[in-house]
């Protein structure tokens, strides 16, 4: 299944990419998708899923937008 | 007296007189500096009730006791005054190298009263004092009057200067300094004006009294150098905080459309990647390596210096995604020396205005002309429309009638700054207990929120956070001045500036001990609050109406159908109120101000407001 992962800030340049559509295994997790587009499980990040918040362990969904953020803390 | 040079500069522009005035050791440790410094002054002087716009408000101008000295990000310095838009304590922090002169002509703070009876400018070198002429640059924007004192002194100098939104008293002008950007959002710029005070230049050679001066010069360098490589190792730089615009868009806190909406396809146009790469040049404040503002040519071949916020409100809050014309939106507020986040709220209130038919009017959302018509009407105080606006939104809603209160979007007359907060309660509460009126440098929740948290709940968890961010944010920060980008981007540790504090004034201090200071200065600048306000009560910590109007709720995306609810905001705002030992209006009871050392001050309030 597909999912898109979007990539926001310093991401954008460490990756060279700033939005794909990446095709993942059925069921597979926040995790797993970072990892297939190689995000450092280390860094600092926020996550989220269609605009809300998403756990490592969650599952992604056929059409997912995964979007993967510094924490920003404001201008 | 390590730490602080122990000195004021009182300057009165009605008889152009001045005067140096001591202060001792228990002062500075009270309240430190800046922020802390201002709000005692302003109690102690102000008679509650003046006119913020007459000759009896003061403007006063302050440090901290690391500034001018080399470290992390220590260029800033308050400027403060009763403030014209809401009426209670203003603020606001600006980078510039007045920071460094001032202290180095032997001051750490400044007080200007009075009103010239033509227009000056104050310039002050080392012990001397002159009141000069500034007639050549009245009805000048704040780019050409930079430009006549360089002209002048040399770019070395310290500068801060109004245009002619300051001039004609637009009450959210600002203070500019080129050297860093624009300070004091509610009205500071205005206050100058209504003194005819055009700039204030600094110069100082003297040296700056701390306990280990070669120690605190290793230890600045140091921290200069390693957070330079934090953020070169980081990438923040890149976008610096406009790369929270798309983020924003992502999670339904972008203003769009004066806040109806929270996102929308068009705004990668102006995010931070497209940002990048216009960019023309990068700039900063004086003692700083995380240049954060990003310049573009505008429409019009200018540069323009953006940031989040104004590319937030000036854009997509306008429903403008062109960068040019935004960045023409942001240049004219600079030069004319308005706030770009008051500016960019007061047009989208106006469209909105007219869109609901509280107004007559032909300004349509996404006319950048016609923003731009009615920003220089608004600046130069033109005709009913531009006079009205620039009293503000609030007041501007007042006029206009047919409801359209509910959609000026503001807290105590002041401005919301660009994040849509129709499902946020957190970051909701945030600018609702602002000290100064909604702004977003006292306590920036959002991300917490959404990561730590539901962002359904209206729980205690989120009243401690914004607890815990405004002793760093308009606390800490404010008071010593310095700016937040090291410890909240990159993670720079707060144990820092515990270290830096003791080098320059020999006091160990914990950060617990500045926390009380932050609470002492919180509960402050409330007394200030509750004097000019004496029957108010909590609905003036609430945030605008229109996040609460489930005829506002988003009809698609990630918070369709959700908005705050009164009642659960008002059980959030309890708990804020509870865990700072406030009462249920919202002031601080008479125990927290004795366990603050305010039993003085709580007493001179009583005069005119009750206490819990």
């Amino acid at each position: 299944m597909k999912v898109t992962v979007k990539l926001i800030g310093p991401f954008v340049n460490l990756h060279g990419f700033s939005e794909k559509a990446v095709e993942v295994p059925p069921s597979s997790t926040i995790d797993e998708v970072l990892g297939l587009v190689g995000i450092d499980k280390a860094r600092p990040k926020i996550v989220t899923r269609n605009g809300r918040a998403a756990a490592a362990g969650e599952k992604v969904e056929e059409g997912d937008r995964v979007v993967v953020s510094p924490i920003y803390s404001g201008g | 007296m390590n730490g602080w040079t122990g000195q004021i500069l009182r300057v009165n522009l009605t008889t152009k007189t001045f005067q140096v005035e001591a202060f001792g050791e228990k002062f500075a440790h009270k309240w430190v500096g800046g922020r802390g410094f201002a709000v005692k002054i302003l109690y102690d002087e102000l008679a509650p009730g003046i006119d913020p716009l007459g000759p009896d408000n003061k403007l006063v101008v302050a440090v901290g006791p690391i500034a001018g000295i080399p470290a992390p990000n220590t260029g800033k310095t308050v400027v403060a005054a009763k403030s014209p838009i809401t009426g209670g304590y203003g603020d606001g922090n600006l980078g510039t190298r007045m920071t460094e002169h001032l202290r180095k002509c032997g001051y750490d703070a400044l007080i200007v009263e009075g009103r010239a009876e033509r227009p000056t400018m104050l310039y002050i070198e080392d012990g001397k004092v002159e009141f000069l002429p500034a007639d050549e640059v009245w009805g000048k924007g704040t780019y050409e009057t930079n430009d006549w004192i360089y002209a002048k002194y040399g770019k070395g100098v310290g500068v801060l200067n109004i245009g002619q939104g300051g001039e004609n008293m637009v009450r959210y002008a600002v203070v500019r300094s080129l050297e860093g950007r624009a300070g004091g959002r509610p009205g500071m710029g205005a206050v100058m004006g209504s003194k005819r005070l055009k700039a204030i230049v600094a110069k100082g050679t003297r040296p700056i009294p701390q306990a280990d001066a070669a120690g605190m010069k290793k230890l600045g360098t140091d921290d200069l150098r390693t957070v330079h490589e934090m953020d070169k190792k980081s990438g923040w730089s890149i976008q610096s905080t406009t790369g929270v615009l798309a983020w924003c868009n992502e999670v339904a806190a972008l203003p769009v459309r004066n806040f109806r909406k929270t996102h929308h396809p068009d705004a990668w146009k102006c995010d931070g990647e497209r940002l990048n790469n216009a960019r023309i040049a990068t700039y900063g404040c004086p003692n700083c390596t995380m240049r954060c503002g990003i310049t573009i040519h505008d429409d019009l071949g200018r540069e323009s210096e953006l940031d989040y916020e104004n590319v937030g409100l000036l854009g997509p809050n306008l429903e403008i995604f062109d960068l040019p014309p935004i960045g023409a939106l942001n240049y004219m507020c600079d030069d004319y020396g308005i706030d770009t986040m008051s500016g960019g709220c007061v047009l989208s209130f106006y469209a909105d205005a007219v869109e609901h038919g509280a107004v007559s009017g032909d300004l349509r959302f996404g006319d950048a002309e016609g923003f731009k018509k009615v920003l220089t009407a608004i600046a130069l105080r033109q005709g009913r429309i531009g006079n009205l606006l620039a009293e503000g939104s609030m007041r501007a809603a007042q006029a206009f009638g047919r409801g359209s209160i509910d959609y000026a979007m503001q807290v105590k007359g002041l401005e919301v700054a660009a994040y849509n907060c129709k499902f946020i309660p957190g970051m909701a509460l945030a600018f609702g207990v602002s000290p100064i009126g909604a702004h977003h440098k006292e306590s920036w929740v959002i991300t917490f929120e959404l990561k730590q948290t539901s962002r359904e709940s209206y729980g205690p968890e989120k009243a401690q956070k914004v607890i815990d961010l405004q002793r760093i944010r308009g606390g800490l920060f404010e008071y010593i001045v310095a700016c937040r980008f090291p410890w909240i981007e990159l993670g720079w540790s707060l144990d820092n500036y515990p270290k830096y504090f003791k080098a320059v004034s020999g006091i160990d201090w914990t950060l617990d001990d500045f926390w009380k200071v932050s609470d002492r200065v919180y509960s402050m600048i409330k007394l200030f609050w509750l004097r000019e306000f004496p029957a108010s009560d909590r609905r003036l910590d609430y945030p605008p109406a229109v996040w609460f109007d489930p005829a506002n709720a988003d009809t698609e995306g990630p918070i369709a159908g959700q908005h705050l609810e009164y009642d659960k905001y008002d059980g959030l705002l309890q708990h804020y109120y509870d865990i700072r030992g406030y009462d249920r209006r919202g002031f601080p009871t008479k125990a927290t101000l004795a366990r603050l050392g305010l039993s003085a001050e709580a007493a001179a309030a009583e005069k005119f407001g009750s206490l819990a």
